[in-house]
């Protein structure tokens, strides 16, 4: 019950490039309390619906709503407002930035302190600060990485960075969690930690999509999968339905080793 | 990996890092108690001429604050600060309102200007937002020329109201500059730490990213204008002060290619000893170069070349230095 109000759905979403049709018409239904898997070969359109869910880009056609209301319209921050926190396949840390600096930016939209906070020792700015970084370090060290909470992300390895991107989208809290190839670039054990993370994060009340290419992954962690080629999906179910699914044998047979 | 977990939090290198961060609060330390004590050892025509040192740094940062958090750079920058000295000059004059009562009013003209001024130009970045600024710093002397009637014209205005009645008039213009630039350096360490600061960070090298996560664009760069320009109204409110007369021939295109150019030399630098290598190459230089007469354009041309060359090249240099030391 509570799972379905809180779904963040789409219906007839087209988007093209240029008279380049990239999504073509995808309805879905991405229901709280389950993992759902968003896999396809390279170029599908997976990126492509998680930027027309967060805001990022406009469809030209079809409506999305989040537990019941729509978000069409809603600019990208307005849509982070309500919850909805992405992280991004290619990493996006500021290099400027520490490690923990850069997942506390999870954290800003939770906090309001004004602007003469940002320049006074005022008590409210600092208890921010602080508040922050103490959810920040949380996360970090959920995934193992509380070590490198003070490095620059220049000075780590990407696998690291790769963390630091998914911790800073899990710190916040978030009511929809879109994770676009979480696993890429992290070697087993890395993505062994991450599954246990993903797993606890589950939670009623969460939306959580995953792309990714690690079939391990997904296989064993999504409830449900939403199998993606040109911008159409091509089958959806749980695990075991998708593996046996003719069509996306057919699309994964001979691509397995990239 | 548990055990990791719960070792200290801070590795060999983070200590190293904080040892490096408290001996640079050490030589900041040391300078600034060197510039309180400077007046009472060095001659009157260097007190006055470190106090509008002191006002130039502040212009310096107010460019780099823009480099720094917006990714930017202005040409334009007089604009801004003509706004606050003559915000102080014409209150001066016209109502004997002495500086601390002058000085909110300039700052708050100052970011409105910055925030105006970045409505317009927010689709606008890179050399494109560099051409308006210039617009900006082309306009600044014939506004004046024209509003004469209020700012004096190219007389200029005379300031005059001491800020402590009964202070030598020649302390509180060095001291009144420092503390004013001393606080603008502390009040950017703290942007730094603050959320805003975080999120304008991250808005400069990733939008998409920072946009997903609360901050838009338009709102950094509205934001970083409005800082950028109010400091730029504080480095003119204090060189009006400072150096006690407000006329057009401060606020030139030139004076606005020369805070670019400070700001390079201090590397963009936020930190007090930073801003002022900047304020005092903007301050110092040309009173060495005017020595050498009918030299001077020339002198300055290739002072200015070389440190836009060193600024451009210096980093990638260090950087590739840095590699092969560390493959070595
Ligand atoms: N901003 C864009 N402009 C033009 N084409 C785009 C843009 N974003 C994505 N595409 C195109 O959309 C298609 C799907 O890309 P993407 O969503 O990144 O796929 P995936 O994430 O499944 O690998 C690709 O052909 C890509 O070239
Ligand atoms: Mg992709």
């Amino acid at each position: 019950m509570d799972a379905a109000t809180n779904a963040l759905t789409g219906q007839g979403i087209s988007l093209s490039f240029g008279g380049i049709k990239v999504l073509k018409g995808l309805d879905v239904t991405f229901r709280a309390g389950e993992i759902t898997g968003l896999i396809g070969p390279n170029g599908a359109g997976k990126t492509s619906l998680f930027n027309c869910l967060t805001g990022a880009y406009s469809p030209q056609e079809g409506q999305i709503a989040y537990a019941g209301q729509s978000l069409d319209g809603l600019s990208p921050a307005a849509r982070a407002g309500k919850g909805i926190v992405r992280s991004f396949q290619h990493v996006a840390l500021s290099l400027d930035l520490t490690v923990l600096e850069n997942v506390m930016i999870g954290v800003a939209r939770n906090h309001h302190a004004g602007w003469l906070n940002a320049f006074l020792p005022l008590p409210r700015g600092r208890a921010e600060r602080a508040e922050m970084e103490r959810a920040a370090m949380g996360a970090l060290t959920d995934l193992g990485l509380a070590d490198a909470a003070h490095s620059l992300p220049d000075a780590l390895p990407p696998g690291m960075l790769r963390l630091v991107e998914i911790a800073r989208a899990i710190v916040g809290k978030p009511d929809v969690l879109l994770l676009d190839e979480p696993a890429a670039g992290l070697n087993n054990s890395e993505t062994r930690d991450l599954m246990q993370t993903l797993r606890k994060l589950r939670s009623g009340g969460l939306v959580m999509v995953v792309v990714e290419h690690d079939m391990d992954l997904v296989m064993s962690i999504c409830d449900r999968i939403y199998v993606m080629n040109f911008g159409e999906f091509v089958a959806c179910g749980t695990a075991d339905e998708v593996r046996r699914d003719p069509d996306v044998i057919r699309i994964y047979l001979g691509s397995d080793d990239d | 990996m548990s055990d990791q977990n719960v070792s200290l939090p801070l590795s060999p290198v983070d200590q190293a890092g904080w040892r490096s961060l408290i001996s640079a609060q050490v030589g900041t330390w040391l300078l600034i108690a060197v510039a309180l004590c400077l007046p009472l050892v060095v001659a009157g025509s260097w007190v006055f001429a470190l106090g509008i040192c002191f006002a130039n740094a502040i212009g310096v940062l107010s460019v780099s604050v823009l480099v720094r958090y917006g990714g930017e750079v202005s040409i334009g920058h007089t604009f801004f600060s003509a706004v606050g000295a003559y915000t102080v000059a014409i209150l001066d004059t016209r109502f004997g309102i002495p500086l601390w009562l002058s000085v909110p009013p300039a700052l708050a003209l100052g970011v409105v200007a910055g925030i105006l001024f970045a409505w317009p130009s927010r689709r606008l970045s890179g050399i494109y937002l560099a051409v308006s600024t210039l617009a900006l710093a082309l306009a600044v002397p014939e506004i004046i020329n024209n509003a004469d009637g209020l700012t004096g014209g190219y007389e200029g205005l005379y300031v005059s109201e001491p800020l402590v009645p009964g202070v030598k008039m020649s302390l509180q213009r060095y001291y009144a500059a420092l503390a004013v630039l001393l606080a603008v350096t502390y009040g950017l360490a703290r942007l730094r730490r603050s959320r805003q600061g975080l999120a304008l960070l991250l808005s400069k090298s990733h939008p998409a990213a920072a946009d997903a996560f609360g901050a838009r664009q338009v709102w950094a760069r509205v934001a970083v204008m409005g800082i950028s320009g109010g400091i730029a109204a504080l480095c003119g409110a204090m060189l009006a002060f400072a150096g006690s007369t407000v006329s057009p021939s401060g606020f030139t295109f030139w004076a606005a290619i020369f805070l670019l150019v400070g700001s390079v030399v201090s590397v963009y630098g936020l930190t007090f000893p930073r801003a002022l290598i900047g304020g005092a190459f903007l301050t110092l230089i040309p009173q060495f170069l005017s020595a050498s007469g009918a030299w001077i354009p020339v002198l300055y041309g290739v002072a200015l070349l070389g440190v836009i060359l060193a600024g451009h090249y210096l980093p990638r240099l260090t950087q590739a230095m840095g590699r092969r030391k560390g493959g070595a």
